[in-house]
């Protein structure tokens, strides 16, 4: 085995088995199964209950398949406004002409029993309306909500693990440039070996985070039954997702191990990491600005400079349509950065590292010859 | 062989000194194989800067480093071990598969790793401890432990800085003998401490150095005898003035007089006036110990 992959799989065997890493895993998992359900326990009331009095029903049940209505006949008025008062009924019909409530009216029960009572009357006088079609000009719009929710998961998801990860790979340069066991790691192995299993190990633990999380998500959706209103192409969204995360860990997580490289001691790593930490909240900020606005002009800027692009393209394609190239360009221009932090993050490393003591300036690493 | 030559290097300075500090001044030796080399000096001598040259951590301005005849590579150094000034260990890491995971860095397969790191374990007396995590040992034991790191993959050279400091004398027996074993393998250990009587008692070579100059260096033997020893005279009861005109110093307690001279001069001429003036009880030259020696170096 190469020495690359030697401390790659360090990296992963010794967190796998901290508490730490399986309780956040847990929690993590347990509040994207939460979320697969919580439109199902925060949607409005998808029942109603009604009273008559000396009146027919309304065909309610024609205009809103998806709702449920309870009848209850009532001998008079007055006992009527009792069970209204009591809370038994949302609302009465009085006689075919008169509705009572307790206060103002549900604003979709309102409208509803409005619009059943004219069509009724009309019917019955002979007229015949034939319904509105409905036609879209634009996207695709049938499962906005749905992809308006996946958005938000998937952006918390993503800074959530961009930043633990990043943060965890400055912290083990830390450990090992302060402990000076890096002293005795780069006389046995080349700093890019080093470097790169660490990335490579800690990357390869967020994607089983990520993947896992991913797999939850999907699995409770289905079981929540809000699978049903998700928008074709979820194995593209959930693909992407996974591409995207990797293009921005190793942006991140490169950064993030040149930065730490130039401290000794981990008091000091929050402290010289708070420009990444900075950059990726900004870039979590966009990303969640565009849930709401994915077409609009700065979620579609944004999703195509990087490191922006990491978080808010993923975001953009859950929420909306994307041109396909604006996708590539994205891409491409993230690739791109990619290479050039890792080859610029790999020289600070490796002139910094093994400086120890005070905090080493990053225009004196840059200098150097 | 390994050779060190003539290295200079000057840190950079801050603001308060922007000379910077010159560590090393043209710092030169030789160690041969199966020799141990004790390197001695005071704080801020430059011993740790010489050995992390040597092992790449730290480049010189000037001068260079041999094995072999070659000059030092990468390649070469990964044969070698290093016990770094500060100890570093991963602290959660469990002990055996600490230096397993050292010994595969440097190249060995996995049976091989396994198979060095349980005999290290059983040699330096960890045994009990090879799953416990490292912080949760001794610092002796956490030595041990680093000193198996430097041993894993059966270096060609060894150098360790201070790896003696704050044992227990048990300890630094056990360490002792694992390097003894190595260095009769034909390996050159170089090894710097301030515990100048363990140098003494283990080294076959001693470099002394100061102010980033090597200032003496050789068999302790060697140094003894440059140095030269002390004729220590005892007389009891000898007659007053029976040593007026000698060199050296004269003292006296209770009844007797110790003369204490440079052994060069002409002894025997001392004993017949020691002898003519009364009893002489004591009549031997006594080697400077290695703190003198020491003393007298960087003085």
């Amino acid at each position: 085995m190469n020495a690359l992959a030697l401390v790659a799989r360090r990296e992963i065997s010794t967190r796998i088995r901290t508490k730490a890493f399986i309780v956040s895993l847990l929690v993590t998992a347990l509040l994207v199964g939460a979320a697969a359900f919580a439109p199902k326990l925060m949607g409005g009331p998808d029942s109603y209950t009604l009273g008559t009095v000396n009146s027919q029903r309304l065909p309610l049940e024609a205009a809103a398949p998806e709702t449920e209505f309870t009848w209850k006949a009532f001998p008079d008025e007055g006992t009527a406004r009792k069970a209204l008062l009591d809370g038994d009924v949302d609302a009465v019909l009085v006689g075919g002409a008169k509705v009572l409530t307790d206060g103002e009216i549900d604003q979709e029960l309102g409208v509803l029993l409005q619009s059943t009572n004219r069509e009724i009357k009309l019917g019955a006088s002979g007229v015949r309306i034939e319904p509105l079609r409905v036609e879209s000009v634009g996207a695709d719009t049938r499962y906005q909500a749905a992809r308006t929710g996946i958005a938000v998961v998937l952006v918390l998801v993503l800074f959530m693990l961009l930043i633990s990860q990043a943060t965890m790979v400055g912290m083990g340069v830390v450990e090992e440039k302060g402990s000076r066991i890096v002293e005795i790691l780069l006389t046995s192995i080349r700093p890019w070996q080093l470097l790169g299993g660490k990335i490579l190990g800690l990357g390869a633990l967020g994607l089983v985070n990520l993947v896992a999380i991913l797999a939850v998500g999907v699995a409770a959706s289905a079981g929540s039954g809000v699978a049903t209103d998700f928008p074709p192409g979820m194995p593209g969204i959930v693909a992407g997702v996974v591409v995207w995360f990797v293009l921005g860990y190793a942006f991140f997580a490169t950064l993030a191990a040149a930065l730490a490289s130039l401290v000794s001691r981990q008091e000091e790593v929050g402290n010289v990491m708070s420009p990444l930490t900075m950059l990726i909240m900004i870039t979590y900020f966009v990303a969640f600005y565009a849930t709401s606005e994915p077409t609009g002009t700065l979620a579609t800027v944004m999703s195509m400079i990087p490191p922006f692009s990491s978080m808010v393209m993923p975001v953009r394609m859950a929420a909306a349509e994307v041109p396909l190239w604006q996708v590539g360009l994205a891409f491409a221009l993230m690739a791109a950065a990619v290479v050039a932090v890792l080859s610029l993050g790999a020289k600070v490393y490796e002139r910094a590292v093994l400086r120890t003591g005070a905090r080493v300036r990053l225009g004196d690493v840059l200098r150097a010859k | 062989m390994l050779e060190i030559s003539e290295l200079r290097k000057r840190f950079a300075g801050g603001p308060g000194a922007p000379e910077g500090k010159l560590a090393l001044d043209g710092i030169g030796f030789a160690v041969r194989p199966g020799e141990m080399f004790g390197f001695v000096g005071a704080n801020g001598a430059g011993k740790t800067t010489t050995m992390r040259i040597v092992m790449g951590v730290l480049q010189a301005d000037s001068g260079s480093v041999s094995w072999q005849g070659r000059p030092l590579t990468y390649e070469g150094r990964r044969r070698f071990g290093y016990m770094p000034e500060e100890r570093g260990l991963y602290q959660k890491m469990r002990v055996a598969e600490q230096i397993e995971y050292f010994g595969r860095l440097h190249g060995l397969s996995g049976a091989r790793a396994a198979q060095a790191t349980s005999e290290l374990i059983e040699r330096l007396g960890l045994g009990e401890r090879r799953g416990d995590a490292v912080e949760g040992l001794s610092l002796g034991n956490q030595q041990r432990v680093q000193l198996a790191v430097a041993l894993v993959h059966d270096p060609e050279v060894l150098i360790l800085d201070e790896p003696f400091s704050g044992l227990d004398p048990l300890a630094v027996d056990t360490l002792a003998t694992a390097l003894q074993e190595r260095c009769r393998g034909g390996v050159p250990v170089i090894f710097s401490s301030h515990q100048l009587d363990l140098v003494e008692r283990l080294c076959d070579s001693v470099g002394i150095v100061s102010s980033g100059r090597m200032v003496a260096s050789g068999t302790v033997a060697g140094l003894r005898a440059a140095e030269g020893g002390t004729l220590r005279v005892v007389v009891r009861d000898p007659s007053p003035g029976w040593a007026d005109g000698l060199p050296g110093e004269l003292t006296a307690e209770d009844g007797r007089q110790v003369l204490l001279v440079d052994a060069a001069g002409d002894d025997q001429e001392i004993l017949r006036r020691a002898m003519k003036a009364g009893h002489v009880e004591h009549f031997g030259v006594e080697q400077p110990t290695l703190t003198e020696i020491f003393k007298e170096a960087v003085a």
